[in-house]
């Protein structure tokens, strides 16, 4: 899937928090927490501050855990989640501290789900429910 | 049978409140609860959930948070003229989109479809209506927290949370306890409570921002599967002849083991997530907000009906303001204790020096 020029937080739905520079989204909709590792806090805040994914690509270029191709399989990964859309916005340059930042980052880019809300089933059916389906459609403890 | 769709749901809610407040003279026991900072009066009939209300809480004196009183009517086509609960009328339904639905009207809610059990909560007006088939039709997890829900928005209300996590103390400073079931949290709580710490509760506590952070006792109700009723010595200790609860667990009530009364406070210095470590000694290693946020905030907003971004924007600035840790639990409960006695018998700049140096 070609790239577009530029992203945006995919809905309303998306809010996310920074800790000690690492990212954590949430889906406020189904409830699935996102964890990103240290590039892929840097690239989600750009991304998701509207910066254009050509800038981007440029700002990656010496970092050791950022390749181009990485970066698009990632980028690819976020709109999968639901966690980014295409923008028709005009895309922002990147700031000047992203190249270091990049560079400096120690791991690879990823993002973990975490969905692991089964084990509270047991304690408390009160969401025994298959989001977005809800009621009467029962998780599926796996 | 009535049936309500995401579009009649504000006006249903308003219809709840407006006819148990028309009932409310024939409501025949009320019933006070004083929890922090909230005097919680229950309009209700004797039975099941009226005992409930009477054993579930722990009440405490001498707190500094100013208090309100609201009004809960818990109710059933036997009361007065309480309508019979309507069923859920669309195909769809899902927890956010409902809570957001009544949100837009000002209005807070829960329905569990099962048992048609409603619960509605006006926030500003401070009353709540929670309407049943009849007097004993509510869910089973409502005995040991009951009306949390209504805890849940009103406290919401007031920029608290409560927060679904354990708390050990010592001389009035304490830490968290966060994560999911079955990560040893509950375990942790009952060990320490036998080894002499303090705890204003597990499963649910009233966490205040407002200078620093301080966790408050609502629950009285501690709870432990058989193999942990066992290993803690909780067999010697209360008996086997209670009955077990829904979970098919051990429920018993704080007081019955705590070394000391129960405080009203403790100052939070540090969160800790316990895991099952698997060695023969435990150890409290730090861990990143990143990690230690998601297993706080993800229980913690789950098991609460509504408010999901303001849960999660408190949970990260709570976490923030603490050092976290990542405890991996030993086999002996004396052991456990005792490392988390030490730990917090340690200065909490200290504490803040090891996160530090993550």
């Amino acid at each position: 899937m070609p790239l577009s020029e530029v992203y945006a937080v995919a809905s309303k739905d998306i809010v996310f928090e920074s800790f000690d520079g690492e990212a954590v989204v949430l889906d406020l909709s189904n409830g699935k927490y996102f964890g990103f590792s240290d590039s892929g806090s840097k690239v989600w805040q750009a991304l998701s501050s509207g910066v254009g994914t050509e800038a981007l690509i440029r700002s990656a270029a010496g970092a050791e855990m950022v390749s181009a191709e990485a970066l698009e399989t990632f980028i690819a990964q976020l709109v999968e989640l639901g966690l980014l859309a295409p923008s028709s916005a005009t895309p922002l340059p990147s700031s000047d501290d992203l190249p270091a930042a990049l560079a400096a980052a120690s791991e690879p880019l990823n993002v973990s789900v975490h969905d692991d809300l089964a084990d509270l089933i047991t304690v408390d059916p009160i969401h025994e429910v298959e989001e977005p389906l809800g009621w009467p459609a029962v998780k599926q403890v796996s | 049978m009535p049936r309500v769709t995401l579009e009649t749901l504000p006006d249903y809610a308003r219809f709840l409140i407006a006819a148990a407040e028309g009932a409310a003279a024939q409501f025949p026991v009320r019933r006070t609860v004083r929890l922090p900072g909230l005097e919680l009066i229950a309009h209700l009939d004797p039975g099941a959930f009226a005992d409930a209300l009477g054993h579930a809480f722990l009440e405490t004196d001498g707190d500094s948070l100013s208090s309100r009183q609201c009004r809960i009517f818990i109710g059933h086509p036997g009361v007065g003229g309480m309508p019979v609960p309507a069923s859920w009328g669309d195909a769809h339904f899902t927890e956010h989109g409902f809570a957001q639905k009544l949100a837009e009207v000002g209005l807070r809610g829960h329905h569990y479809h099962d048992l048609d059990f409603w619960q509605v909560y006006d926030p500003d007006r401070r009353v709540g209506v929670q309407l049943m088939r009849s007097a004993d039709a509510f869910p089973p997890w409502e005995q040991g927290a009951p009306l949390r829900a209504f805890l849940h928005w009103e406290y919401a209300a007031r920029g608290m949370r409560l927060a679904h996590t354990g708390t050990l103390g010592l001389d009035g400073r304490g830490v968290l306890l966060a994560g999911a079931g079955g990560a040893g949290k509950s375990g942790t709580v009952v060990a320490g409570l036998l080894n002499g710490l303090d705890s204003v509760g597990d499963d649910y506590v009233l966490i205040d921002l407002e200078s620093g952070v301080t966790a408050r006792p609502l629950f009285s109700i501690l709870k432990q599967d058989p193999q942990g009723f066992v290993r803690l010595g909780l067999e010697r200790r209360l008996g086997t002849d209670r009955p077990i609860n829904w979970q098919g667990k051990h429920a018993f009530h704080i007081n019955e083991i705590a070394p000391r009364p129960m405080r009203a406070t403790l100052d939070i210095f540090a969160l800790m997530v316990p895991h099952i470590g698997g060695g023969e000694t435990s150890s409290i290693v730090p861990m990143s907000r990143k990690d230690a946020v998601i297993a706080l905030a993800s229980s913690g907003i789950a098991q609460m009906p509504g408010e999901r971004e303001s849960g999660f924007r408190f949970f990260s600035d709570l976490t923030r303001l603490l050092p976290c840790y990542r405890l991996l639990l030993g086999t002996h409960p004396e052991e456990i204790a005792g490392t988390i006695a030490d730990f917090l018998a340690r200065a909490p700049d200290e504490a803040e020096r090891d996160h530090a140096g993550l």
